[in-house]
């Protein structure tokens, strides 16, 4: 009798069971690089296709409006995103929603970016960026690298000295370049110290609304503020900035700013602040809540610096804060809790401009001058707590030790640093191992384009004994600060998901339509590889005819759900250009005051037939 | 007809049934096993296709359980209609709505056969069974030539008519297809020869 028979059957079927199941039938994961120590130069750069960058760098775009995305170690330019400045590569200030944010204004000058924060280190959710040349505020979203928000912010004149939040995103403070009167009124320069004012602006943010507000701003001293950090840890309530032309010249400044041994320090607690506004201690001023100083106390202080000072930088710790005059041999380190302290006691030198003066004496710890390093500018942090410092004139990196102010490093970049960057080296949390030098002058460090050059940003190994340039990039004018956040902090999506209650929306053929009201066409439409529909019921689907002088509002949804198949829409001869992402949906909105035959085309690759995607704008003329 | 277990005959352990219609109860806890494997296939996908090209590594699905597609099918309809082929949709097969009473049915008639010993319905059942494979193995043949023959003459790029294979692999233009077999039909295999073991270890010596 064979019994094995149902016995065997039964193991295949738990067996073809267990298969199905539990087998782990994909091909085994490829092992990791082997290790840092032996790479050369050329291989710690290299990303081969199918890994990625371990950092994202957001670079400032500067007068470009932009922000530009890198990728560290690679250093390889990876997105443009436009924020201040018109793009017509993505149709941004062209549909309804970026341009009102841009309003009349064609571009922008993009300073310093600065990411979101909880506890002092970056969440990756959000990134805040300040124009100086027309005084806005802007939001981006990092799950789409796209810009929500951007406000104008009135009696600020160039937010140089910002972006920089707080520990937990409570502000963003944006402390202004240029003083003018308050209001922007005309004033004769004659009555500069006694009429004009360096406004600072609060801002704070709705992650709901993803929108931007000012709740109230300062009305600091005629005075230029330059750059700022927020405090961290023990010193999280408070906040330091830079000011230049406390000698309030209004005219040649290179000499007349340049004349007052010291400037100052601003230091400010900007929980007493809130605390002033609550309690109403501030004036009415053109809808803004404004604390004058002289007349609202407390809060804030002086701190003497040598003299025009540029960055200003918080240890990770957030006991520290060095700052350094900029032309200048040495850098000066602070300490917060000697400030407290003296605050504390009222251990004051006077008062400027009704704020009070601390003693440099009673808030210095130490002077640091590394032999010959001329034109300190700004200092990043590694996980130790090293300090990096740009020096602008000897054209070099220094690293020291905050804690000694000895000099450990140095190593000279190409050319003339400005600002510098490290990983996550502005956080509670730095992760040492990268660095970028924002060098203002590439001169001849790439192929030749004429006598207009690129900036140039060069990638420092920061994990051996000593510092070196492993990589070096050029970049569009013109990174004045960036950030650098580990890759996995941001969490992108590639498709956008459907909106059931948006109203703009269709995501079939058959719900697509034209609506007539009155003197309006309303488009309801959809993108998808390869046409355009608008109204399936009709007999050419991808035309949209209306008459000279109808206000046409075009909502176009992009039903292809699929990874980087992105649309674009542009009418040929009508100056106009919109994009649609993946599941997106966007609204163009114009007059049609020109008669005549338009085409209508893709603009963004989308198919082997995208030449093929068009369509027809047909404008009857009036009679 | 009412059958309780009390009116089976009796027989001893190790011993062979005297009647020859019953089987035994290891027989009937196999087939009560069955009928749970066949129960719970309703909750896996039987069959699917895969499809990748250069543009697509990762791979694009089409997976079908009792009830439902999954799987990226709007990005597949899109691509489709390039070559003129009809959109896949869960409205365009009437079988997602029977199939799954189909399959229910086929568990409760199972688990009926494991309680009731009876070997003449069990005969009955594996008959069911195969003509259920059957008919299922010709109804997606049947479908898959509908869908690959049946093409819009006036789809933007013209391919010859086409039957993609039940199981294995087809290229079509950039595109490389694996059909393969589901965890769903798996179970559904594995009860098929827990039904076997009984007829093989009952059988007439």
């Amino acid at each position: 009798m064979k019994k094995w028979v149902p016995a065997a059957s039964g193991l295949l079927a738990g067996f073809l069971a267990a298969t199905v199941f539990f087998a782990d039938l994909s091909p085994a994961q490829r092992s990791e690089a082997s290790n840092d120590t032996n790479k050369s130069n050329a291989e710690k750069v290299y990303v081969p296709f199918g890994e990625k960058d371990e950092y994202y760098l957001f670079a400032s775009g500067g007068h470009s409006g932009q922000m530009f995305i890198y990728g560290v170690p690679s250093m390889r330019h990876i997105r443009t995103v436009p924020v201040f400045s018109k793009d017509s590569a993505t149709g941004y200030g062209w549909d309804t929603h970026s341009k009102e944010m841009l309003g009349d204004y064609t571009w922008g000058d993009l300073h310093h970016p600065a990411f979101s924060e909880k506890d002092g280190d970056y969440d990756g959710k959000y990134m805040f960026a300040t124009d100086v040349g027309n005084s806005r505020a802007a939001l981006m979203n990092l799950e789409t690298f796209t810009v929500k928000d951007i406000i104008n912010v009135p009696n600020t004149s160039g937010p140089h000295c910002a972006a920089f939040v707080t520990s937990n995103t409570e502000y963003m403070f944006l402390p202004t370049r240029f003083a003018v009167p308050i209001g922007r009124e005309y004033a004769s320069l004659d009555e500069y110290s006694e009429k004009y004012r360096g406004v600072m602006s609060a801002v704070t943010f709705d992650d709901k609304k993803e929108k931007l507000n000012i709740a109230y701003q300062v009305a600091l001293p005629p005075w230029s503020y330059d750059l700022s950090d927020a405090g961290k840890k023990v010193s999280a309530d408070w906040a330091v900035m830079t000011t230049y032309n406390t000698e309030e010249a209004t005219t040649n400044l290179e000499i007349n700013a340049s004349q007052a041994d010291r400037d100052y320090i601003v230091l400010f607690n900007w929980k007493e602040l809130e605390k002033m506004i609550k309690d109403g201690q501030y004036d009415e001023v053109t809808g803004q809540k404004m604390i004058f100083p002289e007349k609202h106390k407390g809060g804030i202080y002086l701190v003497p610096v040598a003299k025009s000072p540029h960055g200003v930088d918080v240890t990770p710790d957030g006991k520290r804060f060095i700052a350094s005059g900029k032309l200048a041999p040495a850098m000066t380190v602070f300490s917060f809790e000697k400030a407290f302290e003296a605050i504390k006691k009222e251990d004051f030198a006077g008062e400027r401009n009704g704020i009070p003066v601390l003693k440099y004496e009673s808030v210095m710890e130490k002077e640091v001058n590394p032999e010959n390093a001329l034109g300190p500018l700004h200092t990043q942090f590694d996980e130790k707590g090293m300090a990096y410092t740009t020096m602008f004139i000897s054209s070099e990196i220094v690293k020291w030790d905050p804690n000694t102010g000895e000099t450990l490093d140095r190593v000279p970049v190409q050319y003339s640093p400005g600002h510098s960057v490290a990983a996550e080296g502005d956080t509670v949390d730095p992760d040492g191992k990268y660095l970028i030098a924002l060098n203002k002058i590439a001169k001849d460090s790439y192929l030749s384009v004429g006598p207009s050059h690129p900036e140039s940003m060069q990638l420092i190994d920061l994990s051996g004994k000593k510092m070196e340039v492993i990589q070096s990039s050029p970049v569009n004018p013109e990174p004045h600060y960036a950030q650098m956040i580990k890759a996995d902090k941001i969490k992108t999506i590639s498709v956008y998901p459907k909106d059931e209650n948006n109203p703009d929306a269709v995501y079939s053929q058959d719900q697509t339509k034209i609506v007539r009201k009155g003197n309006e066409v309303h488009v309801y439409g959809i993108a998808m590889r390869s046409k355009f529909i608008f109204d399936a019921k009709v007999e050419r689907p991808d035309q949209i005819e209306v008459n000279e002088g109808d206000k046409v509002v075009i909502h176009l949804t992009n039903i292809d759900f699929d990874q980087d198949i992105t649309h674009g829409f542009a009418i040929n001869g009508y100056d106009l250009n919109i994009e649609v992402q993946p599941g997106q949906t966007n609204t163009i909105e114009f007059t049609a005051d020109k008669a005549g035959t338009f085409p209508i085309y893709c603009t963004n690759f989308c198919s082997a037939l995208h030449q093929e995607m068009t369509g027809y704008f047909l404008v009857k003329p009036k009679k | 007809m009412s059958i309780s277990i009390d009116a089976l005959p009796p027989f001893k352990k190790g011993e062979i049934p005297v009647d020859r219609k019953y089987f035994s109860t290891t027989s009937s806890i196999l087939l009560i096993t069955a009928s749970a494997l066949i129960a719970a296939s309703l909750f896996f996908p039987w069959w699917g296709m895969e499809f990748f090209a250069p543009q697509y590594p990762e791979g694009l699905n089409i997976i079908v359980y009792p009830n439902k597609l999954e799987g990226e099918i709007d990005i597949v309809n899109g691509l489709n209609h390039y070559i003129g082929m009809k959109n896949f949709s869960e409205a365009n097969f009437p079988e997602l709505r029977y199939l799954p009473f189909l399959i229910g049915g086929l568990a409760i008639l199972t688990l009926i056969t494991g309680l009731l010993k009876r070997k003449a319905i069990l005969f009955l059942l594996i008959g069911f069974f195969i003509i259920g494979g059957m008919l299922g193995v010709w109804d997606l043949h049947r479908w898959l030539k509908d869908f690959g023959t049946n093409l819009s003459p006036t789809a933007p790029i013209t391919v010859e008519p086409f039957i993609p294979p039940i199981i294995g692999e087809n290229t079509l233009a950039n595109f490389i297809t694996h059909s393969y077999l589901g965890s769903g039909f798996y179970m559904v295999a594995a009860a098929f020869i827990l039904l076997i073991i009984p007829l093989w270890k009952e059988r007439r010596r």
